[in-house]
């Protein structure tokens, strides 16, 4: 029986706890915030043996085998560290770290101790994205991808946090080195990053706050963005993030030298894109009906992972848990590949360097814009350190 | 807390004083500082009104950085000198800022709260954390003579009531409002378990406001209690039920009335209004007022059916349905229940200001004006 315990008790501790209720041979043996109300809540809803203030006082009295990590970003690093230190197994939610170099620290240390960890990326763990895997590692794509297209979009006018956030000039999202974006993106990239090779993509971002958030004199918060990364000659990657496109969509698109794939998160849909073409006509008759046919075909597989129970919004940290658990307890590698969980780092620190260069407050058309983009043609396919 | 967030307004005493008899009920005088949380909100900037209106010169407002301070702008503007009506914006989640905005309060009226979060961790800390911060301000500044917190008729399990079907301050709350599967019954709950905690522990005296569904201009939906929207059609799930509402303004004068009267501490109140409709005739009259929609009355046996079942299934399927309606949530909503404000009129003397003719008349043309926007 692996114990378990769960640092920080905000509202992703809750889809956690949630999933881990479905999880087999693990007991919560505690949970912990530095605010202590919020971990008695925690206590009081689940079935969680202790609650504690003090990280220490969790790490040494309940004495978990794994922690999970749940809190801010910006103190991932610390409490990762400590948790590691204290021959903890450590699940960190998304993003892994701040940077890349502190992904690699961790890392390094859990390595050296035998330990191992995994970062909250559970949508690459959703059932429509372990079908979409099977039919890439059989070789459906008929080689290397050539190129992927990445959208992960975000709906502020739905969300309570970005109310909250843009309410709150002291928000912690705010004090991130990639503000919104670092908190959000890191799903979309680490899809891109599975299937690159190069341990050093060009990458070269664009990013914009948006007409709608410049109405409500926000300033400091970029929420368009644009990514185009590319390994020297071989694969390359859209990657979109917008708040204001609709729909507003959660999808990955990969296609390789003979056929593609079209994976979209919110409606579990995995649609199979035929390279060879139709002759004449029939190119308008027959794909159209193919794609009928799948789109029947993930109703029909999606009525029956509902009916069999296994369609919960979050089916995909279970899965994601229940990998990394297997991996501890039986000695094999973890779920995600640390060199993707450098990648992803390495590729979002690009992005918020490249962002943090660029001049703000500029409109089409406008001087500065040119001037800028004169100047970043030729730089900004550097290769990230 | 920045600095250029508190905005102190002075204006001419043109508003009446307090009447000679009600001066005597009153815990404070006119000059004593009353802190209003939430004060931009829907019932918040009624409370300030009527706190003007009965004479009270010191008031301070608090509210979210982002909240659109207009209301108060047009409480107070317009005027003159002797009043002092304080604008300070902060975040409750701060000790900081609770520290500045209980300064000197002599009643805090805590109205802010998390309404409409769907994560139960979120709407606990926007109720629980927020109102114990403001707790250990008032005890760090030692000069509170009362603290009202506003809480909710979501509390009550609406079971094992001594009186049969009358729901009034006797009445059980939920013991165990995890299970409700309503974060904000859950925060409210544990929101009232602790400001009662700090008054028994550390002698802070404490009202606790418990108001029906608050409705008027401003909040022009339709309870919940009258029945839900799902997949386009509207399910009347009351029926003939009475439906617990309190207009905006009588609200307000209860809440105002609770942080001010003396030899009330550490009671609860209900606030709900004279004259109650049925479900069946406040949905007649919407569609009558404002607009003809279509509408399927679910009889109540099949609704309490159809919370049973959809509970078993959630509880089977380990969650894959959130166990949003079950039976205490049919318990507190859709069950036949008869209310009572006795003990508000006895013992605050409240009466409601605004009759229910005038409500609704208000309330409806605010529901058209919004329609048509």
């Amino acid at each position: 029986m692996l114990k378990v315990g769960i640092v920080g008790c905000g509202r992703i501790a809750d889809a956690h706890l949630s999933q881990l209720q479905r999880v087999k041979g693990c007991q919560v043996v505690g949970v912990c915030d530095r605010e202590p109300l919020m971990a008695r809540q925690l206590y009081e809803r689940f079935p969680v043996r202790q609650y504690f203030r003090d990280l220490t006082e969790l790490l040494t009295v309940a004495r978990p085998d794994v922690v999970h990590i749940t809190t801010p970003p910006d103190s991932h690093f610390a409490i990762a560290k400590l948790c590691l230190e204290s021959g903890c197994h450590i699940y960190v939610e998304k993003p892994f770290t701040l940077y890349e170099e502190e992904a690699r620290r961790l890392i390094a240390l859990a390595n050296d101790r035998g330990l191992k960890l995994t970062v909250g990326h559970d949508d690459q763990f959703r059932h429509v994205a372990r079908r979409m895997r099977t039919l890439v590692q059989t070789g459906y794509l008929g080689g290397r991808p050539a190129h992927m297209e990445s959208y992960y979009c975000y709906e502020l006018d739905r969300s309570s946090y970005a109310g909250a956030l843009l309410g709150d000039k002291g928000h912690w999202v705010r004090g991130l080195p990639g503000k919104l974006l670092q908190n959000i993106i890191s799903h979309g990239i680490a899809r891109i990053a599975e299937f690159l090779t190069s341990e050093s993509p060009h990458v070269m971002a664009y990013g914009f706050t948006s007409p709608f958030l410049r109405s409500t004199g926000e300033r400091d918060i970029v929420d368009e963005l644009r990514v185009l990364i590319c390994e020297e000659g071989r694969t390359t990657a859209y990657f979109t993030f917008s708040t204001q496109m609709r729909p507003s969509v959660h999808q990955f698109r990969i296609y390789g030298p003979k056929n593609g794939l079209i994976l979209d998160q919110d409606q579990e849909t995995l649609i199979k894109l035929r390279g060879p073409r139709f002759k004449s006509y029939l190119e308008h008759f027959i794909p159209p009906l193919s794609m009928a046919q799948q789109h029947l075909g993930n109703l029909v597989t999606n009525l029956g992972i509902f009916l069999a129970s296994d369609f919960h919004m979050k089916s995909g940290l279970k899965y994601l848990i229940e990998s990394f658990y297997r991996s501890i307890v039986e000695g094999t590698s973890a779920p995600i590949p640390y060199r993707e969980i450098l990648l992803t780092a390495r590729i979002m620190d690009t992005i918020f360097a490249q962002l943090d260069a660029q001049p703000r407050e500029v409109v089409p058309g406008h001087p500065a814009l040119q001037a800028a983009d004169e100047s970043r043609r030729p730089s900004s396919l550097q290769s990230t350190p | 807390m920045d600095p250029n967030a508190v905005i102190a307004r002075c204006f001419a005493d043109e508003r009446r004083a307090i009447d000679e008899p009600d001066r005597d009920t009153f815990l404070i005088g006119p000059d004593d500082l009353i802190l209003i949380t939430g004060a931009t909100g829907f019932i918040g900037s009624r409370v300030v009104k009527n706190l003007l209106d009965h004479g009270f010169r010191n008031l301070r407002c608090f509210a979210r950085p982002s909240s659109d301070v207009a209301k108060i702008d047009a409480l107070t503007g317009g005027a003159c000198g002797g009043m002092r009506v304080e604008l300070v914006k902060g975040n409750l989640l701060s000790r900081d800022d609770c520290s500045v905005a209980t300064k000197d309060a002599a009643v805090v009226l805590h109205l802010a709260a998390a309404r409409g979060e769907k994560s139960f961790p979120d709407a606990f800390m926007n109720s629980v954390v927020t109102t114990r911060n403001l707790l250990e301000a008032c005890l760090e500044h030692q000069c509170l003579r009362r603290f009202v917190t506003v809480s909710s008729f979501t509390v009550y399990s609406n079971r094992q009531k001594p009186r049969g079907r009358l729901l009034d301050e006797s009445c059980p709350v939920e013991a165990h409002p995890e299970l409700r599967g309503d974060p904000y019954c859950f925060a409210k709950t544990r929101q009232d378990d602790l400001v009662a905690e700090y008054g028994k522990k550390f002698g802070i005296p404490y009202v606790i406001v418990r108001p029906a569904y608050v409705y008027g201009p401003g909040n022009e939906a339709i309870p919940g209690r009258v029945g839900i929207r799902t997949f386009g059609i509207f399910l009347h799930l009351g029926g003939s039920n009475t439906i617990p509402l309190t207009y905006v303004d009588n609200c307000a004068e209860a809440i105002a009335l609770a942080g001010l009267k003396k030899g009330v501490d550490g009671e609860v109140f209900n606030v709900v209004d004279d004259d109650l409709p049925s479900s069946r005739r406040f949905l007649r009259l919407y569609k009558q007022n404002v607009r003809r929609f279509a509408s399927l009355y679910v009889p109540r046996f099949v609704s309490y059916a159809l919370c049973y079942l959809w509970e078993r299934y959630s509880t089977w399927s380990e969650g894959q349905l959130p166990p949003v309606f079950n039976r205490r949530q049919w318990h507190a909503y859709w069950k036949k229940t008869h209310y009572s404000n006795a003990k508000l009129k006895t013992r605050l003397g409240w009466a409601p200001d605004v009759p229910r003719a005038q409500a609704f008349r208000r309330y409806f043309e605010a529901c058209r004006e919004r329609r048509h926007a």
